[in-house]
């Protein structure tokens, strides 16, 4: 494939108008027999539907028997929870940027992936949400770690991280939802006038609220959803931030560490983009969205990806600097154990997930080689997990006093908790699929506007099917 | 907990019903239950002697059907149901309060109160009795805490000369075996119930036909005996059948030691040391601060002879030999490991030295050692292992003979009084029961009696017991568990537990505790004195018996003294009066011991389970056993070089070959263990012995053979591949040059008072000046301030204190599977850390880094107890996000059950980890003592929490303390100095209008501490113990630069090297 | 009166066209913003961003009060010897409030502004207005403007070479 310059490279390929573009969304969604019942859909419903009843079992022979069902102790009593909590988060993470940072940046290429990652966004924070939640002894109380009035008198504690982290991910899981669903009012409206059945008409109505794209709704819907964006971005900033205090404001060796924060957020849109990565690639190759999301995208998201990438890499570095510069024995200790202790291989495999292979991202050929940046992306995502088991489980191993340093097992019910989630993300990411524009679709049209002018405007003909079938 | 609650409030209610007052003001439990009738029945009626329980009176359905029920405890536990127990409970309340209606042939008795008379019982109040728990034969005085008739804690008597209110682990767990579901019920005839009258009947009639023989068939077996009314009893018998005979075997006893006196001094004499003015103490292999029956004694008294005041240096020195690691080892100032086969030669050595002759040259340098002990002659002494061969014992006696020791020779007591002759007394050790078993297989036994021991168990294996007593056509066992012997019993007759019985008891020097019930038997239990009265024909209440004993002894008003007896604890002027013997001081050492090729092998009684008498007892099963700190199994100790020379690692499954008899066992690396020597603890591997005691370790008996029963050689280890885990709870042993145990020479004591090792320099108060948060945040000024110091100069690693901590805050046991994930729930661990005794050669260790794996020949091993040390500043408060820990105005780190959502942040964040998480609902479940199968290593998901054993709970929870929260599933806890007692004395000081006296508060812990190694006050008071103790140079706070500030601070310790030695 | 365009661009300057013509009350519809038709169409409106504001300011007061009104009027405890007034630890949860509130504001505000959800409006009755959503532009100059009547807005709108022009009862 020859070098493609990225700027001259167009956002939209192939001969588009508004028509094609709702016909290739919107047709997704309403006209199921051409999109679905051909394509693997099912299968990947169906992985997800039984991961994520393995979730169910888990979680009920959880709530039975308590968390010693997991292998947690003291001094570990953090492992497989919060890791995945904070992996889950971290994939969270690019959906927001994507949609809100990109949008103030007024970066055009955002368009055709943003409602994509809004979704997995908020699929990812409602994962991550189930681990503080079932990860407390007594699940049964803990809405205590809301701040309302009560009998006992009592009030949650504001020191405690663990706090702001109820507050962060909620406000994160709230805005991200409200940003997510505004964006989708116009296109309801779109499906609504499209819809051929009348429940089609009814729901999609109900829906789109009404949308009659008047000028004066699109000047006010344009003023909040630019606010919204300028809101999230910090937001989404602070939520990682936050989740990192829950380790940096500790005094547990390898946790109280000042870079937590930038090297968490950075992370954190590793991760996110990394995930999006991979289901962008299969679901464009299954969808026929080739010239909807291009080359470009995906060679973008490599970049940041291998930008965020380094930003990582760098924290790890520093970390080790840290536990010398610090000089505490403790921590020389830990950093000792970390790259020679039992379990010396995470930290290893995490340093070439995240560290070494991601740097094949420098050339422009790798990046456009779908299938190695689709492993590259994977393998990414196993590495920022195993770059939260290095954080959490194997710092609480090693303490201040040896006496109390002990090992940490994983159990079968870690995993299938953890698989679990990753159930009932694919879960929902298929039904958002089958179920809604998984691309924005005004501004898509806005975007072609933008770059065909005048020409973008359909013929009274009928508008040309999209090419379908994969790479 | 509501449950919990119950199981606490029913006695209440029985109790409020068996003294008629404050029947109306008690908030009624049993409204079926028509008081009015009640009293009505009751008018004209003697109380005490005719009714047992208010629903007997009442006449009540239900109560009538348990009578009716000829012998309502004889189901198995699995289905008894808990009202019935709890009326058993009840009516035991007739005995802490007014009347005691004890079955058929116990009429009623009154016990005494140790310190508030019970004239009206106050509910919520406990009542503490005097009493004596008899450990091996010998006892230590009791202290027994009963609330509403529910004996819940054992303590130390103060006023007993064996322990001066300390206790030792085995004698405060004794009060869980009271509860053990596992625990004989009832009279078994060939294993099916079956009643004492029948039992009475039979063994009458076979006794009447031993008779016509003068009871030649007729043999007794017996553990130690020390109790004069026993003893008296046993003459009894042997009066009546002169031709019967009494055996007595001790697997772990003092057999050795005896025949080293009789070698010594051709008399049956037991030795009783004086530590309190030794200053140099030579140990040949003796655990003498452990292992011995006045060791609680000698701990205190050694200690207080080396404890350093204020800057004070004069402190005793010990030298230990020994043939594996003891806490006596790991205290001493100067330690050699030595095998088996040399410990003779090199007390002859010792010997010779002292006496002048020339010694030889070994690696133990007597010769110094010589010189100090005749340098300090009246002052020091020679103390022979417990274990060594009677040998050793004759030469310590002549050392301490010639040197002058402050040794007093006692006649021994555990052999009946009216005799006086050795021959006369049984022959302890195997060859007692060698005898028994030669008899046996003649086929010269008709009734074998075995009241107490576990011969098929333990007994030497050349013995081949099991098949011995076969011949015996009627074998009786009266026992406190249906274990291996019974199982090959034709009768089994259930113990009583010594807290349900009538008895006295004589501790090491000799003096007599009368022990007293607190509860009537909870099942179908008889003391051994009432067993042996009834099948001699002549039946009657235990304290008759017992009392008929005494009534000679005490003069004229016997009714007043007995009460004085009772409520000290102690009949005074018992103790053993010394005698005069003289030494043959001219020792000639026997031919040194041969090894017999192979690795040599050493015989140890388990610290905790001893023998294996309380193999199925949870808390001491479950802690760590010292130094090794290994719970739930035995272990295959050997030295580092060792395990190199085999190949072997830790935890490795290895086949154990000795005298024919195979083994498998876990490999055990223990540094200080000498080369060659493998160390096997016993007590383990039981067979159908009860949920705990099943499937833990392995059993050593079978390579035990009676011609060495200590020490043997000739032992072949090999590797079989696989692993056997073993739940450790510590797998980092070096302190890796912080500041954790400061430990120093008296030399760099000198130097720095404050005995800092490690590099950094540490700046008091520049660390102050760091911390960036208030002194106070609310005014606490005239508020005491609790804090606490733990002194390592004097903790000699006894683990007392965490099985007290255990016993008073109803600390659950979690089971090896638990263990091994790191969940143990012991809110005081003893944190271990083997070191090098100066600060120089520290360093070098230390550069090689030396972990468990690499050898270290001789460690120093220094013992630190670890509890919540209530930082001021503590970082657990801040990140709990419900505030659920806060501090309280007294400082005490507070830790607030109810509102705790298991978040376990706090634990995280504790630089100490002592908090300890409930990860399954451990405090009413016993999966904990299913016994999972580790073959494969360790269990990839945890065993459910529901299992058959839940039977037990019921009668379980009868144990609670009930002023301490019983932790449910999912919540943190920790150490809490104890605060329900802080509260009760709080409460009583505010009652009487005055301030909390220095002292008035002492915790489990420091009540259990044979050494007063930890002391808690009031921090705030200048002049309290505790402030006097946070003065001393030594004084230092674990991790300050932490900035915790914490309330307990550790004070180090200090060595006594002989320069002539170490140079 | 509504007239159908086909490309954007038509809409933009018949919008522009109309308001010179002086007619009030124009409303343009579009299946995605038009940039410049605010302006073309003379509207402005600032409300919402002032919403989001009072909203922001409203989280942030709310947010702090609350937790200084437990740790220090309501519920005062010794927490780990912590000040009671710790304030470094009380800026993330002011922070999320503030953010959490502005959003809301800026989600709820542009509904209200809009009068949505509203299920019925006339122009729904325009033909061929489902597409108004899709790729047609549609300009509706309303009955009560001014200077509306009927044939010469009819004219005035054809003379803009749209694809239709309707007359929709309002």
């Amino acid at each position: 494939m020859a070098l493609h310059d990225p700027f001259t490279e167009p956002l939209i390929e192939g001969d588009k108008h508004y028509g094609t573009i709702d016909e290739q969304i919107g047709g997704v969604i309403q006209n199921q027999k051409r999109y679905h019942l051909k394509h693997p859909w099912y299968l990947f419903l169906g992985i997800g539907f039984a991961l994520l009843n393995v979730l169910l079992l888990t979680i009920a022979w959880l709530l039975y028997q308590g968390i010693g069902i997991w292998g947690n102790n003291v001094p570990t009593a953090w492992a497989f929870d919060i890791i995945n909590f904070v992996w889950w988060i971290g994939i969270g993470h690019a959906g927001t940027l994507i949609s809100a940072i990109l949008l103030l940046m007024r970066q055009q290429w955002r368009n055709s992936i943003n409602r994509f990652a809004e979704a997995m966004t908020i699929f990812a924070v409602m994962c991550a949400g189930l681990f503080p939640l079932l990860h407390t002894g007594r699940p049964w109380v803990a809405y205590w770690l809301f701040p309302y009035p009560n009998i006992m008198g009592m009030w949650p504690q504001f020191r405690s991280p663990l706090m702001w982290d109820v507050f962060a991910v909620s406000t994160y899981f709230t805005v991200s939802l409200l940003f997510w669903f505004m964006g989708l009012i116009p296109d309801f409206a779109t499906l609504r006038d499209r819809a051929k059945t009348n429940l089609g008409k009814k729901v999609w109505g109900l829906l789109g609220m009404g949308w009659r794209g008047s000028a004066r709704h699109w000047h006010r819907y344009e003023q909040a959803y630019l606010l919204l964006a300028g809101l999230s971005t910090p937001l989404v900033l602070s939520v990682h931030t936050i989740v990192s205090y829950d380790f940096a404001v500790s005094i547990v060796p390898g946790w109280n560490v000042t870079v937590f924060p930038p090297y968490f957020v950075a992370g954190a849109v590793f991760a996110g983009f990394a995930m999006v990565l991979l289901f962008a690639i299969p679901v464009r190759a299954q969808y026929g969205w080739k010239d909807l999301i291009t080359m470009k995208h995906i060679d973008w998201m490599a970049k940041i990806m291998l930008a965020t990438g380094l930003i990582v890499f760098y924290g790890y570095i520093l970390e080790a600097f840290y536990s010398f510069y610090a000089g505490s024995k403790a921590e020389l200790a830990l950093l000792q154990w970390r790259i020679n202790g039992p379990y010396a291989w995470a930290y290893w495999s995490l340093i070439l997930c995240n560290g070494i292979i991601p740097q094949l991202l420098w050339s422009p050929k790798n990046r456009r080689r779908l299938p190695l940046v689709w492993i590259i992306a994977l393998v990414i995502s196993y590495g920022m997990w195993l770059e939260r088991f290095v954080i959490i489980p194997m710092s609480l191993m090693r303490n201040y006093l040896p006496s109390s340093d002990r090992h940490y097992y994983p159990t079968l019910w870690d995993f299938s908790m953890f698989f679990g989630t990753i159930g009932l993300f694919l879960f929902l990411m298929m039904l958002f699929i089958r179920f809604m524009p998984v691309i924005n679709m005004f501004e898509m049209k806005d975007l072609l506007y933008k770059l065909q002018g005048t020409k973008a405007s359909a013929p009274p003909a009928e508008p040309a099917l999209a090419p379908a079938g994969g790479e | 907990m509501s449950d919990y609650v119950k199981t606490t409030e029913e006695p209440n209610s029985e109790s409020r019903i068996t003294n008629s007052e404050s029947m109306d003001n008690s908030n009624e439990q049993k409204p079926r239950l028509d008081l009015d009738a009640v009293r009505a029945k009751l008018a004209g009626k003697k109380g005490a002697h005719y009714w047992r329980s208010l629903e007997q009176v009442a006449e009540t359905p239900e109560f009538e059907a348990w009578l009716a029920d000829e012998f309502p405890n004889r189901r198995s536990i699995a289905d008894i149901d808990r009202r019935s127990l709890l009326k058993v409970m009840g009516a035991s309340l007739a005995l802490a309060g007014l009347s005691g209606c004890r079955g058929y042939f116990m009429p009623e008795e009154k016990i005494v109160p140790y310190v508030n008379q019970p004239e009206e019982m106050v509910i919520g109040k406990p009542l503490y009795y005097a009493t004596a728990f008899t450990h091996a034969g010998y006892a230590y005085g009791a202290l027994v805490k009963q609330n509403e008739g529910r004996p819940t804690k054992i303590e130390g008597n103060p006023d007993h000369p064996a322990n001066r209110g300390a206790a030792n682990v085995q004698m405060q767990a004794s009060i869980l075996s009271l509860y053990d579901p596992d625990r004989a019920q009832s009279v078994l005839s060939n294993g099916e119930l079956s009643t004492w009258e029948d039992f009475l009947k039979v063994v009458r009639k076979d006794l009447a036909d031993q008779k016509k023989t003068g009871g030649a068939g007729f043999r007794l077996l017996t553990g130690t005996v020390t109790s004069p009314t026993l003893q008296a009893q046993i003459q009894e018998l042997m009066r009546d059948f002169p031709r019967m005979t009494w055996h007595v075997y001790e697997p772990f006893g003092q057999d050795n030691s005896h025949a080293g006196m009789q070698m010594a001094y051709g008399q049956p004499l037991a030795p009783i040391y004086d530590f309190s003015k030794v200053k140099v103490v030579v140990s040949l292999d003796s655990d003498f601060l452990l292992q011995q029956p006045g060791s609680l004694r000698y701990a205190a008294d050694f200690i207080e002879a080396r404890r350093v005041k204020n800057g004070d240096v004069a402190m005793n020195r010990l030298y230990t030999i020994e043939t594996t690691t003891s806490i006596t080892g790991a205290m001493s100032d100067h330690r050699w490991g030595v095998k088996p086969s040399d410990l003779l030669r090199v007390a002859a050595a010792l010997h010779g030295a002292v006496t002048g002759a020339a010694p030889e040259k070994g690696s133990v340098p007597v010769d110094a050692i010589a010189r100090d002990l005749v340098a300090n002659r009246g002052a020091a002494v020679v103390v022979p292992g417990e274990f060594a061969p009677p040998e050793v014992h004759a030469a310590c006696a002549a050392i301490n003979a010639s040197i002058g020791a402050p040794v007093s020779l006692v006649r021994r007591f555990d052999i009946p009084l009216g005799q006086t002759t050795g021959n006369v007394a049984p022959p302890t050790g195997p060859q007692g029961l060698k005898e028994l078993v030669d008899a046996l297989n003649a086929k010269q036994v008709q009734v074998l009696m075995i009241a107490g021991g576990n011969p098929v168990y333990d007994a030497p294996a050349d013995y081949n017991f099991r098949a011995a007593m076969a011949n015996a056509p009627r074998r009786i066992r009266y026992g406190y568990y249906v274990d291996e012997t019974s199982k090959e019993c034709d009768w089994h007759l259930p113990a009583t537990h010594f807290l349900e019985e009538w008895s006295d008891t004589r501790a090491f020097d000799g003096t007599v505790s009368i022990v007293q019930p607190l509860t009537m038997p909870l099942f179908e239990g008889r003391s051994i004195h009432e067993v042996l009265d009834a099948i001699a024909g002549r039946p009657q209440p235990g304290l008759a018996r017992v009392q008929s004993t005494w009534r000679g002894a005490s003069g004229a008003d016997f009714d007043k003294r007995w009460r004085e007896w009772l409520h000290q604890g102690v009949i005074p002027n018992t103790a053993a009066t010394p005698v005069t013997a003289g030494s043959t001081s001219t020792f000639t050492p026997a031919a040194p011991a041969t090894n017999g090729g192979g690795l040599e092998v050493n015989f140890r009684p388990d610290p905790h389970l001893h023998d294996g008498r309380y193999s199925n007892n949870g808390w001491l099963m479950e802690y760590p056993r010292p130094i090794i700190q290994v719970t739930w199994d035995n272990v295959a100790l050997m030295s580092p070089k060792t395990a190199q020379d085999l190949n072997v690692r830790s935890e490795d499954k290895v086949e154990l070959q000795l005298r024919g008899a195979t083994v498998q066992a876990p490999a055990w690396i223990s540094p200080g263990q000498p080369d060659g020597v493998v160390t096997l603890y016993a007590g383990y591997g039981r067979q159908n012995a009860g949920s705990v005691a099943e499937g833990a370790g392995f059993n050593v008996y079978p390579m035990r053979t009676s011609g060495a029963m200590y020490y043997d050689s000739g032992l072949q280890v090999k590797s079989v591949g696989g692993v056997w885990p073993v739940a450790c709870t510590q797998i980092h042993h070096q302190m890796e040059g912080r500041d954790i145990v400061r430990i120093g020479t008296m030399d760099e004591f000198r130097r720095d008072k404050s005995l800092y090792r490690a590099e950094e320099k540490l700046d008091h108060e520049e660390i102050r000046e760091q911390n960036m948060y208030p002194d106070e945040i609310f005014n606490a000024n005239d508020i005491p301030q609790w804090g606490m110091t733990i002194d390592m100069h004097a903790c000699i690693g006894c683990n007392a204190c965490g099985v007290a901590c255990v016993a008073e805050n109803n600390i659950p046991v979690v089971g090896k599977e638990q263990v091994k994930r790191g969940r143990e729930m012991h809110w005081l661990r003893i944190d271990r850390y083997y070191t090098v005794n100066d600060a120089a050669s520290e360093k070098a260790v230390r550069e090689d880094n030396i972990g468990l794996q690499d050898p270290i020949a001789n460690p120093m091993t220094v013992f630190q107890p670890m509890m919540c040390v209530h930082c001021e500043k503590a970082p657990c408060e801040p990140v709990c996000p419900v505030a659920a820990t806060v501090h309280s105005h007294e400082g005490l780190n507070q830790m607030i059950y109810n509102r705790c959502v298991g978040t376990r942040y706090c634990s995280n964040n504790c630089p100490y980890k002592v908090r300890r998480f409930n990860y399954l609902n451990y405090s009413d479940n016993q999966p904990q003592f299913a016994n999972l199968d580790f073959s494969t290593g360790l269990a990839w998901a945890p065993a459910p929490i529901h299992s058959p054993k839940e039977h037990g709970i019921e009668l379980l929870r009868m144990l609670s303390n009930p002023d301490v929260t019983v932790r449910g599933r999912g919540v943190m806890e920790k150490c809490t100095y104890c605060t329900q007692r802080i509260s009760q004395t709080r409460i009583e000081a505010k009652k009487q209008g005055r301030n909390i006296a220095d002292g008035e508060i002492i915790t489990a812990c420091q009540q259990a501490c044979p050494t007063n190694a930890i002391v808690f006050g009031n921090i705030a008071d200048p002049n309290s113990k505790v402030s006097q103790m946070k003065r001393d140079p030594r004084n230092y706070m674990l991790l300050e630069e932490e900035q915790t500030r914490p309330r307990t601070s550790y004070l180090g310790r200090i060595t006594n090297p002989n320069k002539e030695i170490s140079g | 009166m509504v007239a159908e365009f086909v490309h954007p661009d038509d809409v933009l300057a018949a919008a522009k066209a109309a308001r010179d013509a002086g007619y009030k009350r124009i409303e343009a519809y579009s299946p995605f913003p038009l940039h410049g038709m605010s302006e073309a169409m003379g509207f402005r409106d600032q409300r919402v961003p002032w919403i989001v504001f009072l909203g922001g300011l409203t989280g942030a007061v709310c947010g702090f009060a609350l937790q200084y009104y437990i740790a220090v009027w309501d519920y005062p405890l010794n927490v780990g010897g912590r000040p009671l007034i710790s304030l470094p630890q009380m800026v993330p949860v002011t922070f999320e409030s503030t953010i959490l509130f502005a959003a809301m504001g800026a989600f709820i505000g542009m509904l209200a502004m809009n009068f949505l959800p509203q299920p019925y409006h006339p122009i729904f009755n325009t033909p061929n207005f489902e597409r108004a959503s899709q790729d047609r532009f549609f300009l509706a100059i309303e009955a009560h403007d001014p200077k509306f009547d009927h044939d010469d807005t009819r004219k005035f709108l054809e003379g803009l070479s749209p694809e239709a022009v309707n007359y929709v009862e309002g």
